[in-house]
């Protein structure tokens, strides 16, 4: 899921706790503050932090000033090569390409197992906002391929595109049967997505809790931050990509459920409203005396249900006769690329 | 005359005014409506005495008409204030791309979308629903300040460490920008606590105290990076049709309306902050989607944020225009939030008929004139309105400002940050801290 789902879905969890409102009607922030920081945290640990300590064992890095697609090629073969000839993990960097203050050459890798070759194209120069530049598309017309020395297998369909600021990561992973399996953002969701790590992290600041406010505080401070933490795991379990879920004692992600792509629009509003509708409801209980009476399924009604039957009748209505082609997200590059264009 | 002609007469005046006043790169409409204020206030006692039927539709239709129109000098000159940060970026990718037009038409369709939305939907339901939601939110808004801050600061993505092995020194070149970005936000907030706590500018234009600083953070910079920076302007093209139907408008209004209802509801919440909140929200992929919401966002924001201190049973002050609109008069009933609504219904009308003119006026401008030299006079501009309303104090403020707003576009991190400026020092002191931070500061 997106960023702001995972954080409003901390904040709505936090609401849960009494202390939380109790807290709030007396000026105090913090468990809502605590609430939406760890329902972020996990993305925040990996994409401003563990990333730039990751190591890689090779870096493909083409010349701005001569980009040769050939030469992009050859290296990805051989980092295919390294990973079955030494039967081991390699982690690949594909570097992005700058060509001036907004502007980015983009690039593109594509596998094909049934040729076992790699194919590598320089496509137009972008700007920032990923828009290409008139005039650039065409610059480089040749498909440069290199032979593989073994299938790459990608559980999920991430193009392996590479534009503005930070190129991506892959690993490859040797596989009994020979061929490679290939991890898009290996350093992504690895053991900062793991509930294991929400309650130590829970306990860490509960000690510091319990040092400056004493037992109280400690475990209210634990049950939020534990559990905030551990909606942002659950959520990306309803994806694709899964995460690790009980690391150190799960070694790779566990698949997610398919149930959608982490980039979707409507999940991701449903989430966020949602939890505003629970954040709302988890306050009205708070209200001490009450001038206005209404139950969850009545505001549940009025906030989600009849809005939402009239929004869509409306859109039925207003597609009727068309063919309405939603644009497939891709859990991994939802998150990398769309989090890196909106800034 | 009878008083339903005073007051379409009114509205229709109140409309024309501010949409040409909105082509001017960095005059806000409260500026102008602050002079209004001081005038009626100076006139309450004499016979030239004016009716709350004269004022109070033309106050709304101002804000209405500001609000559509503004769009064609933050996306055609690059003057945007802060409620139009996320237009612009787009905006200008349209303009740059030889469609400024389309694009700023795209941002009226917004707005007029947005109208018929807050007159339409939101109207009929807001005396029966703003009420409940007003009695159980009231103690909790400094918190919703702090999230909204926590998350402005979290979600910013670092733009440095693209290249080279891993380690401290990619680390230290990623947080480069997202140290910027703090620094922005802090150093703005500072900025906020003392312009908050002890202002400069003259008690007699005390309501535009902000004005110079937020003119310093916001228009100034883009005037700058344009003069410096600005590319040949392509030649512009005027479409017939904008290829949107009703599907993308409403997708639009669903994004749009969350985050300027975001912006109108919530206190120092402004239009940038609702619209960013919104994109995250609905994670909308369309640009027409994008640029369109955002013009939703905005007018909900300005007109939406008017219309609450009017809603029967409510009486919320909220935005610039309606705490000057409190000062001249308390809104007594049904009547009075009717008079609005046929106000702001009218004032859309108009104002989005006067946007075609308006963008291909502009464009014709920006078209004759080298669009350095455009930039050069509307900064020229802003320096002389700041300079008249607030005397050189404001221009000192406005100077101090502008160092703070070059931080975001000298180290590629967030514009938004700038908004420490009312967020900080306002939510510390919704929390019943700030009164300590000012009196570290010396302040108090």
């Amino acid at each position: 899921m997106k960023g702001f789902s995972h954080f409003m879905s901390g904040v709505a969890v936090a609401s849960f706790g009494p202390w939380a409102i109790e807290a709030a009607q007396q000026g105090n922030p913090i468990f809502f503050i605590l609430g939406g920081a760890c329902g972020i945290l996990p993305d925040t640990i990996d994409f401003k932090f563990y990333r730039f300590f990751y190591e890689h064992d090779v870096y493909i890095t083409p010349d701005p000033l001569n980009p040769d697609p050939q030469y992009v090629a050859n290296e990805f073969a051989r980092a295919v090569a390294l990973a079955v000839d030494e039967k081991r993990y390699v982690r690949v960097k594909l570097v992005s390409v700058r060509l001036g203050a907004d502007f980015w050459q983009q690039y593109s890798v594509k596998i094909d197992n049934e040729k076992l070759e790699v194919q590598v194209k320089f496509g137009p120069v972008v700007n920032t906002g990923q828009v290409p530049v008139k005039g650039t598309e065409d610059r480089y017309p040749t498909v440069a391929t290199a032979k593989l020395k073994a299938k790459v297998i990608q559980t999920y369909d991430a193009a392996l595109k590479v534009d503005i600021f930070d190129g991506p990561t892959i690993g490859f992973k040797p596989m009994d049967n020979g061929d490679l399996d290939l991890e898009f953002l290996p350093w992504h969701r690895e053991w900062s997505h793991s509930l294991t790590v929400g309650a130590i992290l829970g306990v860490l600041l509960g000690a510091v809790a319990w040092w400056a406010s004493g037992w109280t505080m400690a475990w209210q401070v634990f049950v939020t931050i534990a559990a905030c933490y551990g909606v942002h795991v659950v959520e990306d379990q309803l994806g694709h990509m899964g995460s690790n879920i009980f690391y150190p004692l799960t070694k790779n992600r566990t698949p997610g459920l398919h149930w959608m792509h982490s980039g979707d629009g409507l999940p991701n509003f449903l989430a966020v409203w949602i939890s505003c509708l629970f954040i709302f409801w988890n306050l009205y209980r708070g209200v001490p005396k009450p001038t206005y009476h209404f139950s969850f399924i009545h505001l549940m009604m009025v906030g989600l249900v009849i809005p939402g039957l009239i929004f869509w009748g409306l859109r039925k209505l207003l597609t009727l006769g068309q063919n309405v082609q939603m644009k497939k997200g891709d859990d991994a590059d939802d998150e990398w690329n769309e989090s890196k264009a909106a800034g | 005359m009878s008083v339903f002609w005073i007051a379409l007469f009114a509205t229709l005046a109140g409309t024309v005014i501010a949409s040409l006043l909105a082509c001017l790169p960095g005059l806000h409409i409260y500026n102008v409506m602050g002079a209004l204020v001081l005038a009626i206030i100076a006139l309450a006692d004499t016979q030239w005495a004016i009716a709350p039927e004269i004022y109070l539709p033309m106050m709304a239709a101002m804000i209405v008409g500001w609000s559509m129109v503004n769009t064609i000098p933050a996306v055609l000159l690059g003057t945007p204030d802060e409620s139009a940060m996320f237009t612009v970026l787009p905006g200008q990718k349209y303009l740059m791309d030889g469609r400024g037009f389309e694009g700023t038409m795209i941002t009226a369709v917004g707005g007029l979308a947005g109208a018929f939305f807050l007159i339409l939907v939101v109207a009929p339901f807001a005396p029966r629903y703003l009420p409940v939601s007003q009695e159980v939110l009231k103690g909790h808004m400094h918190w919703v300040l702090w999230i909204i801050i926590t998350f402005m600061l979290m979600s910013e993505w670092p733009k440095g460490g693209n290249r080279g092995p891993a380690g401290w020194a990619k680390f230290y070149d990623a947080w480069k920008t997202l140290l910027a970005g703090l620094a922005t936000f802090f150093l703005a907030g500072l900025l906020g606590f003392i312009i908050l706590t002890r202002s400069p500018v003259s008690h007699e234009v005390a309501f535009q105290n902000i004005m110079p600083a937020f003119v310093g953070l916001f228009a100034i910079p883009w005037c700058l990076l344009n003069i410096i920076s600005a590319a040949d302007m392509p030649k512009q093209t005027v479409t017939k049709s904008l290829a949107v139907n009703g599907d993308i408008i409403l997708r639009s209004v669903w994004s749009g309306s969350l985050g300027g209802g975001l912006a109108a509801y919530f206190p120092i919440v402004t239009g940038g902050v609702g619209g960013m909140l919104a994109g995250h929200a609905t994670a909308q992929r369309d640009e027409r989607i994008f640029i369109m919401g955002q013009g939703v966002s905005k007018f909900i924001y300005f007109v939406g944020s008017f219309i609450l201190m009017f809603v029967p049973g409510l009486h919320l002050t909220r935005g610039g225009g309606a705490w000057m609109a409190k000062t001249l008069y308390t809104p007594s009933g049904i009547s009075d939030y009717y008079l609005i609504l046929g106000s702001i219904a009218v004032a859309s009308a108009v104002a989005y008929l006067l946007m075609e003119p308006l963008t291909k006026l502009t464009l014709k401008f920006i078209s004759r004139y080298n669009y350095r030299h455009v930039s050069s006079v509307a900064l020229a501009i802003i320096i002389l309105m700041v300079w008249g309303i607030t005397g050189w104090i404001g221009v000192f403020i406005m100077a101090v400002g502008t160092g703070i707003g070059l931080l975001p576009v000298l180290f590629g991190s967030r514009r938004l940050n700038c908004l420490g400026i009312l967020l900080f020092p306002i939510a510390c002191n919704m929390s019943g801290f700030g009164e300590t931070i000012t009196g570290w500061l010396g302040l108090t």
